[in-house]
């Protein structure tokens, strides 16, 4: 999985890199719109190792902060699923709150938390938070007719045995929503690092773009592409084998 | 096989027809171009007020060019621009564009409009005042890690000896909480544009400013320039002589104290965000930062600042080899005195 994921990205890179080149020397641009190959190899040569370790750092923290956003999603989501009044206020907040652009929310954040790791794990964790959350609402308030209408006539149905059907019913789909979240996880790093952080790639891009370093810009690129490969699979790798587990007890049950 | 012919034949017809010049009419002069996108370097504000006055008031109309000048912004390179073909002119600082050259760009540097850098640090006056960059130890001073502010404020402290534990430098956005939090002693503003609002601001607070200006300590680091490509200079020297014409004439009026009124008037339908009184202030403190020394005209261009500049961001490996700027000044080659 990791060597298919791995192999595709590297495949897309060098597509898009292979594009930028041909468009330089169709339009005879120079090395500073458009680093030339030399000039590439040459930054990641001077830039790889301290790029790696800010992606290493960025990722780190999109990791904590994806996984806390998981949590409170899960938890927000259970209490939102609900039909009762803090339900729907929940989902509707969540739908506002949605449509707020980060970059406008995040200086607020930085001006209170200050430029350090609190703020840059707090805006990656709402940039993906709202989306899981949405997932997960819409998730827990579909009811599995055939398996609940069993307890709710038995009189057996609780709030906590429906969520449980629901979530097991349906551990595909929250996979595949983790999963993709993790990417909102690490973008959201990358933005905050970007907006006001002095810390990780997004720092680094930073830097690069003041000085106009495209050649920096595209190893930084390169690296962010390298480190979301490898949590996705990781995140694959979990779930699948989670949903294998639950299938071998599914079938000693049965 | 007939049908084949002819499509050869309609292939060659219509690539003849699409050839700009050399094509089967054999070549023609390129025509001067009228529409011309001019790229600023930064939002509209006070800094590129003669650059809309010249619009404004009809001076590039007047040499028969339609001019769209559009802002810049921290994501806008006015360089790339220029490379690309979107825009014939713009501008830019000397960091910029010795960065650019030094990679191969093509740019070429028409006139330079600040005649001192308006790159300057803010801070409080307090009981130690800051005299001499040895003032700087024990401080901590904003810096914009990758700006030009960094460039300068380095080769400030190796010109002064000043070594890096002898201070605190903070990394700064466009926030400017810190400073007023006073977790930051010195604070990277330009001059004449936050500059003038910073002090303003902390003056209704009861609190007296004042600012460090690395050029009176003999930090000569050139800002805003016009430029355009050498193709341009090549192709196209009439229009290039035209629209520095317009331009200079735009800015020499609009800092003509006989024109505040009407070019104040002009800016703040541009900046809508700052008060009429500081936009006066700001057009006050812009004309200082801009007028040439005695004997010089406006866009006058100071070769040794530049080779200072380059000299810095070499010293700084900015730059990975030594870029010969009058190569690249060229206000003289095309007409001189304008």
């Amino acid at each position: 999985m990791l060597h298919r994921r791995i192999s595709q990205f590297f495949f897309i890179y060098l597509l898009a890199l292979g594009l930028l080149l041909l468009f330089k020397y169709i339009f005879n641009l120079s090395d500073y719109v458009i680093p030339g190959p030399l000039d590439i190899h040459h930054t990641a040569t001077l830039f790889f190792s301290r790029y790696l370790r800010d992606g290493l750092n960025t990722l780190s923290v999109a990791v904590v902060g994806h996984v806390l956003a998981v949590i409170l999603a899960t938890l927000v989501a259970i209490i939102g699923s609900r039909g009762n009044l803090i339900g729907s206020l929940i989902k509707t907040a969540a739908y506002n709150l949605q449509a707020y652009p980060i970059v406008a929310v995040a200086p607020v954040i930085f001006i209170l938390l200050g430029d350090g790791l609190v703020s840059r794990l707090l805006i990656a964790a709402m940039i993906c938070y709202f989306p899981l959350l949405l997932s997960f609402i819409g998730i827990l308030t579909e009811p599995v007719a055939d398996i609940e209408h069993f307890y709710v006539i038995t009189g057996r149905m609780r709030w906590q045995l429906e969520v449980k059907i629901r979530a097991f019913e349906n551990i595909g789909k929250l996979s595949t929503v983790i999963a993709g979240s993790a990417t909102l996880a690490m973008v959201g790093t990358i933005v905050a690092e970007f907006i006001g952080a002095n810390a990780g790639i997004g720092y680094s891009l930073r830097i690069a773009l003041y000085q106009s370093n495209i050649a920096k810009v595209l190893v930084a690129l390169f690296l962010i592409g390298i480190f979301n490969s490898l949590y996705l699979t990781l995140l694959e790798g979990i779930g699948y084998l989670v949903l294998k587990k639950l299938k071998i007890q599914n079938g000693v049950m049965s | 096989m007939h049908l084949f012919f002819r499509l050869i034949l309609l292939v060659t017809l219509c690539g003849c027809c699409l050839l700009p010049a050399g094509g089967c009419g054999g070549p023609e002069p390129e025509k001067e171009p009228v529409h011309l996108v001019y790229r600023l370097k930064w939002l509209y504000n006070i800094s590129v007020i003669g650059d809309l006055y010249a619009e404004e008031k009809g001076f590039f109309a007047r040499q028969g060019l339609q001019v769209d000048i559009k802002p810049g912004g921290p994501e806008r390179d006015a360089i790339k621009e220029l490379e690309i073909g979107r825009s014939q002119f713009g501008v830019a600082s000397a960091d910029q564009v010795i960065r650019a050259v030094a990679k191969g760009s093509p740019i070429v540097v028409l006139a330079q409009l600040f005649q001192a850098n308006p790159l300057q640090w803010i801070y409080r006056q307090g009981k130690q005042p800051i005299q001499s960059p040895a003032d700087l130890r024990h401080r901590i001073i904003g810096i914009t890690y990758g700006g030009n502010d960094e460039t300068i404020f380095r080769a400030l402290m190796a010109k002064y000896q000043i070594r890096k534990d002898e201070l605190t430098l903070f990394g700064v956005r466009y926030d400017y909480t810190p400073f007023y939090q006073r977790k930051v002693d010195l604070w990277p503003v330009y001059r004449n544009a936050e500059g003038i609002i910073i002090s303003d601001k902390l003056k209704k607070g009861g609190e007296k400013v004042n600012f460090f200006n690395p050029d009176t300590f003999g930090i000569r680091f050139v800002a805003n320039s016009v430029i355009t490509t050498r193709q341009m200079i090549q192709n196209h020297p009439q229009t290039v002589r035209k629209f520095i014409h317009a331009l200079i004439k735009g800015w020499q009026q609009a800092l003509d104290p006989v024109n505040a009124d009407s070019a104040l008037t002009m800016m703040a339908r541009f900046d809508k965000d700052t008060p009429a009184a500081l936009l006066r202030q700001q057009l006050m403190t812009t004309r200082a930062l801009m007028i040439p020394p005695a004997g010089k005209n406006f866009g006058w261009i100071n070769a040794p600042a530049w080779k200072q500049s380059a000299d810095i961001m070499l010293a700084q490996k900015l730059i990975p080899a030594p870029v010969r700027t009058d190569d690249i000044l060229i206000l003289e080659k095309i007409g001189g005195k304008i």
